[in-house]
């Protein structure tokens, strides 16, 4: 585990997007299978998975012909863990569609702080790694300070190694419902207008609560030097018909920033360490410490570039669970295997949705399923 | 024949369309020996190249024969039925008639569907509103030429009338049920129940045919049996093959019983043969991509729930074999994805059958011990028991529901002055 670690740590201190690609591959092809070993030694079901890959798992020359876990056994309960339950030191729990069952990711203290490390090495390389005043949108509290932690709670986390200060600009009300502390958030914009500011928030929060009242109030904070960072996904403002750039001209507009200042990035508990930023060219990037293999559903092979399938998401940086390999239920274009304008190494791409799922059928469904 | 598949955008349409159709009711009777000659040739022109890859249309062709529809009228309706004549029942004069326009709600994931729905209520003689499911308007267009090509008098064209219009028109969903005298439905659960609830006249009849799965079992001696354990193999994978696993008569579990001293290691080994052969036979087009997800799903949570099961499955989702033990009922995923459960007597996992069972298929070497069996899952819910390698093939009764009687109306005449 030690020498383990150790490959790990060094993944994770060499800057992000500088790898070629088949140098990445090879670096992490080797470290993941031993990663495979040692998961395999320490949950007897996952060896029995790892038994039944119908590849040769040593022999593999690809990462994408290494056995890959289905993202939703992460929602089991216990959750599946290769190591004590006495040294778990936190569970997070994805967000979850109402009525779904969240997964539940155990962590110990190596990959929690591999996991802050990790989305520190990714998000400095977007807006450098100064301390600032950090703007949370979201109410005092939603960070938690507990064993169990929430993906609004882990984002906002994963941020505060950014923060000199951190300050919360919603509340909830006597009903529960959030809404905007607006006289906190003028004497924050009044203060810092000066400084070099990060702000973060859940994307639906952020154009509910804070560019909807602002519009309408026609305010403007006027802090044009700041980051906007943001994730939680589009489906809320899909439905509202809101696209990515009337988001981000709103943000721009409320702030007083260019629209270029705000950073969609995706992310999911289960893929710990890892976020997806977008770049200037609008794309999505992998770190030197994970990967990203986008497969066709009818083959399960990696796509080709200008191709959608169903993204395999890759991190080295867990050993308390094993989301080393995890195949999610989102589907992504790759847009290259290298060579974006943006100068970041390695392959791109654009999340397109969720997959849509399937249900058992009899002699069918009234409408038809297939896409 | 452009106006065969109308796309339907208001409740007055839906009633025009009706209005025509019952003129072509009034018009003249026709009789199942008319449709069965019209079958025919339709069957002949399936082959051809617009039709022939469409799935399930090897079925349709055979389904189409005259070898097949006769003998199900004459089981249904009586012999002098065939060419329309009054069945003597005592003193009285027995016939069928049609109940006039009848429904059909396809189920949308069997591409042969709604051209099958229809053959039914056509060989009593109805007139048919179909309503399409949207992405198979094409294919059955396609289908639906062929007939047209066939029927030059338009003698059953003219009595069809097929609709697309988007499943959430609830006021036209209204206006269709409102419309006709009968009905067929099929689908999952949530659509059945959805069309149940539509305001159908009173003297409506409604056959519905809700979602089932089919399970398939083999006694000891039939898959220890090393002569025959190739053929079996074949058999099971075609039943998993067609249709994608996705109908009500797929198998979605084999239960082996089990044998001392044998093995199933290598009936797995010849299960896998035969499904790697099938595959190259036939291999997938597409696939969506919730079911690539939900096979991947299946293979990790068998392996990882209990460390005493097996699998086999190929580097793509093309096929899977779980390899387990009881006799409980495991959650199908179809895709071709086959449980194997091992248990000590076959008797077991039937006793548990709960009426969601369509079909079971079999290979039993006792006869006597198939009987047995055969009366426990019919006592069960089970409506069809049939040789394995011949779980798709359908006799009607169908689900335990006749196909063509219950879209007719059997009229008693006593003559007056007899």
């Amino acid at each position: 585990m030690d020498e383990l670690g150790q490959r790990i740590d060094h993944l994770l201190a060499i800057p992000p997007y500088g790898l070629p690609p088949g140098e990445r591959e090879s670096l992490l092809l080797e470290l993941l299978k031993d990663e495979l070993e040692y998961a395999s030694g320490r949950n007897s079901g996952v060896r029995n998975y790892l038994l039944h890959w119908p590849k040769e798992i040593r022999s593999a020359r690809r990462i994408a012909d290494l056995p890959y876990l289905p993202v939703g056994l992460l929602k089991r309960q216990p959750p599946i863990s290769l190591v004590e339950p006495r040294e778990i030191v936190r569970t997070l729990n994805s967000s979850s569609t109402t009525g779904q069952v969240p997964s539940r990711i155990a962590l110990d203290s190596s990959t929690a702080r591999r996991m802050t490390k990790g989305v520190v090495s990714i998000t400095q390389d977007f807006i450098r790694s100064a301390r600032r005043p950090y703007l949370v949108v979201d109410v005092p509290g939603s960070a938690g300070g507990g064993p169990e932690l929430g993906a609004r709670g882990a984002a906002i986390r994963g941020l505060q190694p950014f923060a000199s200060e951190v300050t919360y600009c919603l509340r909830l009300d006597k009903n529960g419902d959030l809404s905007l502390d607006r006289d906190k958030l003028s004497q924050f914009a009044e203060t810092r207008r000066q400084s070099l500011v990060l702000v973060y928030g859940f994307t639906h929060i952020l154009w509910k609560y804070l560019v909807k009242p602002l519009s309408a109030a026609n305010s403007c904070l006027d802090m044009a030097d700041l980051h906007i960072l943001h994730s939680g996904g589009w489906k809320l403002l899909q439905a509202e018909a809101v696209d990515k750039a009337t988001f981000n001209e709103g943000l721009a507009r409320v702030f007083g920033c260019s629209p270029d200042r705000v950073i969609d990035f995706y992310g999911m508990v289960e893929n710990v360490g890892v976020i997806y930023p977008d770049c200037e060219e609008g794309n999505k990037h992998v770190p030197a410490f994970g990967d990203v293999i986008v497969r066709d559903p009818l083959t399960l092979e990696p796509v080709p570039e200008g191709k959608q399938g169903i993204v395999q998401v890759c991190s080295v940086l867990p050993t308390s669970f094993p989301g080393h390999l995890l195949l999610t239920e989102d589907l992504a274009k790759v847009v290259a295997y290298d060579g974006c304008r943006c100068g970041r190494r390695g392959m791109c791409f654009r999340f397109m949705g969720r997959v849509a799922k399937a249900e058992v059928r009899g002699c069918g469904n009234i409408e038809r399923y297939r896409q | 024949m452009s106006e065969l598949i109308h796309r339907i955008e208001s409740p007055e349409e839906i009633s025009l369309l009706v209005r025509k159709l019952r003129e072509s009711l009034s018009a003249a009777e026709i009789t199942p020996n008319t449709v069965l000659e019209i079958f025919e040739a339709w069957a002949a022109t399936l082959g051809q190249r617009e039709t022939v890859d469409i799935p399930g249309i090897q079925f349709l062709r055979i389904w189409l024969r005259r070898g097949t529809l006769e003998p199900i009228v004459v089981r249904e309706l009586g012999c002098e039925a065939v060419r329309g004549e009054w069945m003597k029942d005592g003193r009285a004069w027995l016939k069928a008639f049609p109940l006039g326009v009848v429904g059909h709600w396809p189920a949308g994931n069997i591409e042969i569907q709604p051209v099958l729905s229809m053959t039914c209520a056509l060989l009593g003689g109805n007139a048919c509103l179909v309503r399409v499911p949207s992405g198979l308007d094409d294919l059955t267009r396609r289908l639906i030429c062929k007939l047209d090509q066939c029927d030059d008098k338009s003698v059953l064209t003219a009595r069809v009338g097929l609709l697309v219009f988007d499943h959430d028109r609830w006021d036209l969903q209204e206006a269709m049920a409102r419309a006709v005298d009968g009905a067929m439905v099929w689908g999952g659960a949530e659509a059945v129940l959805r069309v149940r609830s539509l305001p159908f006249p009173h003297w409506a009849r409604l056959a519905v045919f809700g979602p089932r799965i089919s399970v398939a079992a083999m006694d000891a001696d039939s898959w220890c049996n090393l002569q025959q354990r190739e053929s079996w193999c074949q058999r099971i994978a075609r039943d998993v093959w067609q249709f994608d696993q996705q109908a009500c008569s797929s198998p979605q579990v084999l239960y082996l019983e089990e044998k001392v001293g044998h093995s199933s290691d290598e009936f797995v080994r010849a299960l896998q043969k035969a499904f790697e052969l099938e595959n190259r036979l036939h291999p997938r087009q597409t696939i969506p991509a919730g079911l690539t997800t939900a096979i991947c799903q299946a293979r990790a949570s068998w392996l990882l729930d209990d460390v005493a099961n097996r699998a086999c499955f190929s580097p793509t989702p093309d096929w899977t074999i779980l390899v387990g033990r009881g006799a409980e009922l495991p959650k199908p995923t179809q895709g071709k994805t086959l449980a194997i459960l091992e248990v000590d007597n076959l008797l077991a996992p039937v006793e548990k059958f709960d009426g969601n069972v369509q079909t079971l298929g079999l290979a039993m070497a006792d006869a006597e011990r198939e009987a047995k069996l055969a009366s426990l899952a019919a006592r069960r819910g089970v409506d069809r028991i049939v040789k394995l390698g011949r779980m798709h093939v359908f006799a009607p009764p169908w689900d335990g529901v006749d196909l063509i009687r219950p879209m007719v109306r059997v009229v008693r005449h006593v003559a007056s002055m007899g």
